[in-house]
Parts: C-alpha cells; sequence; structure tokens
C-alpha cells in the first residue's frame, strides 16, 4: 500500500518535530490531539501515528478509536518507548496493522533513529511498508522485537548498571570510568555521560522491566535507585553521576 | 621517585610499542624477549614506524635517531633489568610464567625499582604477592597500538603505596598519555564494560529481538559508536572474543557474563569473523 496521508495524534511536542519530519518529504499532514474530534481526519488516513503521554489506558482509547474510525488498509503506529505494541494491537480488530515507531534523538548530531517495533501480531506488510515509508522520510530504521528499552537503551542501561557497580564497589571513579571508555575505546560517551543524557529513571525502569522477563541479573544497582529517588535523574534534573549548572 | 631507565620485558605487539613510547619521551629503554629473532623483530619495527613518522612529517629525522638511540635490545634477563627504574612487563599472558620472571626480577633488579605488568587478564595481586615489594608493584594496562592509543589503565592493589602510584601517574603523563586508576578486578574498567556492552547485543540476537546489523546500525547512527558490536566481534576474531569472554565469566561469576549462546556456536562452526570469511556477517571469500 501507498502511505501519502498521516494524522499525528499526540500531546508532546515531539509532535510537531514529526510533523516537520513527514511534510517535508511531501506527506499530508493532519495534526490532532485528545481535545480534538480527531474520527473525521482519522477516516482519511493511511497512518496514524500516536505520540500521546505514556499512559496505556490513553493509548488504548486512541487505538480503540482510531481502529473504528480509520479505513480498513490505514497502518495505526505508536511511538511509545515502552514495550507495550502488541498490547496496543490487541485493543483493535486490525492487530496485524498496529506497529511501535520509536524514535531516538541522536544525542550529537540530532538526528533520529527509528526502531521499528514488531509486536506478536504485526505482519511483515506492515513492517516492510513502515520501513520504506523511513526511507522516503531519509531516515535510518531498524527492525526490533519488543523488549524493555528496545535495543538501543537495553545495551546502555545494562553497561550503566555494571559501570554503577564498579563504582559503588569503589574500583574506579565516575570520571576515570567514562573517560577510559572514551579514549581507550573511542566510545562516544561514557556509561554515567549516557546516563545522565537518557535519565537515571529511565536506566532504572528499563533494568527492573528486563529482570521482569529475563531474570534478576538485570537487577538495577541500588545506588541507581537511590539517585531516582533522590530526584538525581540527570541532565534534566541538573544533577546525575554529574552537576549541571 | 625519578624513572630513567626502563626495563621493558616482550617486544611483541605491545612490548615494541611501549618501549617505543618511552624512548620517544627520552627514556633509556631496555628491550628484551627470549629469542634473538624476537628481539630484532621488535627492533626493526619500531624502525619501521619511526621512518614512517618521519615520512609523514611528524616526526624529524633526529628525533627519529635519538629515539632509536635510547633503546637497547638484548634476550638477557639481567641485562635488562639490573640498572632500571622501572619494570614494564608485556610477556606472554600466563601467570605462571609471569610469576617466575617478577620472581627474578625481585633478585636482579635495584631495591627500589618498581613493577608493572600490562597483563589484561591476571590478577595483579597475584602477581605482587610473589615479590619482596608488593607495595612497589603495580598494572599498566596499555591499549594495541601504544604509540597511537592514549590510555592506560593503572591498576592498583591493596598493597600498592601511594607513591608508586603517583609515580606512575605522572609517568603516564610524561609519556603522553591519560591514565585512569582501576583496583585490580577481571577487566579493569574498559574490557569489564565491553563484556557486557558485547553480551548485551549478542543476547539480544539470540532472543530473536533483532539482527546483527540492526543492533550494528542502531548503535551507529543514534549513538555514534564508530563500530558495532557484532562488527567488532567479526574484525577482532570470534574465538578470541570467546575466550576473552569465558575469561571474565570465570572471574566474576556473574550471569551476565556468561558467553552468548550465538558466539559459542559460531565459534564451533568454524565462523570466525573477517578471517575466515564468515562470522557474524558474511565477508568476501579469502583465496
Amino acid at each position: 500500500m501507498r502511505i501519502r496521508t498521516i494524522i499525528i495524534i499526540g500531546e508532546t511536542e515531539f509532535k510537531t518535530k514529526l510533523q516537520e519530519l513527514f511534510s517535508k518529504a511531501g506527506f499530508k499532514v493532519i495534526m490532532s490531539d485528545l481535545n480534538q474530534d480527531y474520527d473525521k481526519q482519522a477516516s482519511e488516513a493511511d497512518l496514524v501515528l500516536e505520540t500521546v503521554s505514556e499512559d496505556i489506558v490513553l493509548k488504548e482509547e486512541v487505538f480503540k478509536r482510531c481502529d473504528a474510525k480509520c479505513p480498513e488498509q490505514a497502518i495505526l503506529a505508536t511511538t511509545t518507548a515502552k514495550p507495550w505494541v502488541t498490547q496496543i494491537a490487541e485493543v483493535t480488530r486490525r492487530p496485524e496493522k498496529v506497529v511501535g515507531l520509536n524514535f531516538t534523538k541522536n544525542p550529537f548530531d540530532e538526528k533520529y533513529l527509528v526502531q521499528i517495533i514488531r509486536g506478536l501480531q504485526t505482519s511483515d506488510d506492515t513492517i516492510q511498508v513502515s520501513k520504506e515509508l523511513l526511507e522516503q522520510v531519509g531516515v535510518t530504521a531498524v527492525k526490533i522485537g519488543e523488549t524493555p528499552g528496545y535495543i538501543l537503551d537495553r545495551v546502555i542501561a545494562s553497561v550503566v548498571n555494571e559501570a554503577a557497580l564498579m563504582y559503588t564497589t569503589k574500583l574506579a571513579t565516575v570520571e576515570d570510568i567514562d573517560k577510559m571508555m572514551k579514549i581507550c575505546t573511542n566510545w562516544p560517551m561514557g556509561p554515567f555521560e549516557f546516563a545522565d543524557t537518557i535519565g537515571v529513571d529511565k536506566v532504572v525502569e528499563i533494568l527492573e522491566s528486563l529482570s521482569q522477563q529475563l531474570g534478576p541479573r538485570y537487577l538495577p544497582c541500588f545506588l541507581l535507585r537511590k539517585m531516582v529517588n533522590a530526584g538525581w535523574l540527570g541532565k534534566k534534573t541538573k544533577r546525575g553521576f554529574y552537576i549541571y549548572s | 621517585m625519578e624513572i630513567r631507565r626502563i626495563g621493558v620485558l616482550g617486544a611483541g605487539t605491545m612490548g615494541h610499542g611501549i618501549a617505543q613510547v618511552c624512548a620517544q619521551s627520552g627514556y633509556q629503554v631496555n628491550l628484551q624477549d627470549i629469542k634473538d629473532e624476537f628481539v630484532e623483530a621488535g627492533i626493526s619495527k619500531i624502525q619501521k614506524f619511526l621512518d614512517g613518522s618521519v615520512e609523514r612529517k611528524r616526526m624529524t629525522q633526529d628525533e627519529a635517531d635519538l629515539t632509536s638511540s635510547r633503546i637497547k635490545g638484548t634476550t638477557d634477563l639481567r641485562e635488562a633489568a639490573k640498572d632500571v627504574d622501572l619494570v614494564i612487563e608485556a610477556i606472554v599472558e600466563d601467570i605462571n610464567i609471569k610469576k617466575d620472571v617478577f620472581k627474578e626480577l625481585d633478585q636482579i633488579c635495584p631495591e627500589d625499582a618498581i613493577f608493572a605488568s600490562n597483563t589484561s587478564a591476571q590478577s595483579i595481586t597475584e602477581m605482587a604477592m610473589v615479590t619482596k615489594h608488593p607495595d612497589r608493584f603495580i598494572g599498566m594496562h596499555w591499549f594495541n597500538p601504544p604509540q597511537l592509543m592514549r590510555g592506560i589503565e593503572v591498576i592498583v592493589t591493596d598493597k600498592t603505596s601511594q607513591e608508586t602510584l603517583d609515580t606512575m601517574v605522572n609517568l603516564c603523563k610524561k609519556l603522553g598519555k591519560e591514565p585512569g586508576i582501576c583496583k585490580d578486578s577481571p577487566g579493569f574498567i574498559v574490557n569489564r564494560l565491553l563484556q557486557i556492552w558485547y553480551n548485551e547485543s549478542l543476547n539480544m540476537f539470540d532472543e530473536g529481538v533483532a539482527d546483527p546489523q540492526d543492533i550494528d546500525t542502531a548503535l551507529k547512527v543514534a549513538y555514534n559508536f564508530r563500530m558495532g558490536p557484532f562488527e567488532l566481534r567479526d574484525l577482532v576474531g570470534l574465538d578470541v572474543a570467546l575466550v576473552v569472554s569465558e575469561t571474565h565469566y570465570r572471574e566474576l561469576m556473574r550471569e551476565q557474563f556468561k558467553p552468548p549462546r550465538c558466539l559459542v556456536m559460531k565459534v564451533k562452526a568454524g565462523d570466525l569473523g573477517r578471517k575466515t570469511g564468515r562470522g557474524f556477517y558474511e565477508y568476501e571469500s579469502k583465496t
């Protein structure tokens, strides 16, 4: 199928970024939010891009409503960062047409990477159409399955957890650990800089979710939990492993 | 204390590079290996590197000549170690051979000499304890190639004195390197965290979450990693990767260090990465 009209339903600032991205590539983009009656708009959509806040109940409502109003062949996509695609798909009558499109902004060059998330029911065709759509927009996309933190932040969260353990057990300082990872292996950032960038709360949430699914080896280091309790979440709170002015 | 003369043991990949860096920074270096041909090979590699630097105008001919004049090759351990302030050991990664060498050095070296090991896999503490002065024993973990890699992990044990540590930190700076201090522990900082980065990526492949190419692409495009974990594994060689992985698992005894199934199976199948034309990726066949 060809996608021409995209309806973006969201409350977050991110929705204007999405609008820019898709409008620039020549798509007809309709903006909507939860305060609007988007039933009529939905009836024209080839693709719905949901970007409301991370609340499963809200998201399920949006999907139910879009499912009722959108043309039968339309794809319904969520930008959620949580492993909810399968669950969201289940409230619709077209679970094979529900997909996750999670956008991660590169902290260095501000370009996006999209992780196309396949839920249990998502069809190959839906994945393929999504991939082609993103190619047209000029965004790099990778295909993945549902896992906490998806692939990017799952890797980073695991590294952060080990680094935090090394720091709490006094093997090395935060600064030396970050410095060595950057200069000895050419990492773009050290683990603690990553933690502060992604958010310590997000790291803990991913680790907790991983430990529920895959076992206790993912349990977050106690220091990370304490930092969340203290409100030291990273750059967004001006304090994490480092202090930001 | 002041370091003037350094003995470098082992003229292989790491040893010759370490000797060169020390000599370039003005230290007198004795470069020792167990066979003449190893010493000669090391010295000729240094010469080649220096010639290349002169050619590319990174160094003057005088600087190159002065550097090579500071390096003395030998196969005699006594000759290499009797008058040095510091020994940097970069020999084969075998704890028993290393311990024997340090026991011998204990008899040969001046009383106040510092012993440093470039090991990446053995316990610094275990080696230190075979010497009479574990307070003057330290780890000095260089990265390959030593001439170009700026970071050095300085590994301290519970016995290492503050003076020894200070001397080594200063030395690193004089060599133009950046020291990172870590307590003696498996994998130190860099290799231990790299293991997690690799394992988590490979585990996701095993779980069917994503393919190598998608994982590599994601990490490079979103977070600017220069190479992805699968590409790097293939580059280094999966057999080598498995040995390192097993060592970490054995030493740290935690699930996150367990060698991922895909790595074990690739090695069993003889798909070792670029060198065999196939690993996590396919490469043009080598004939």
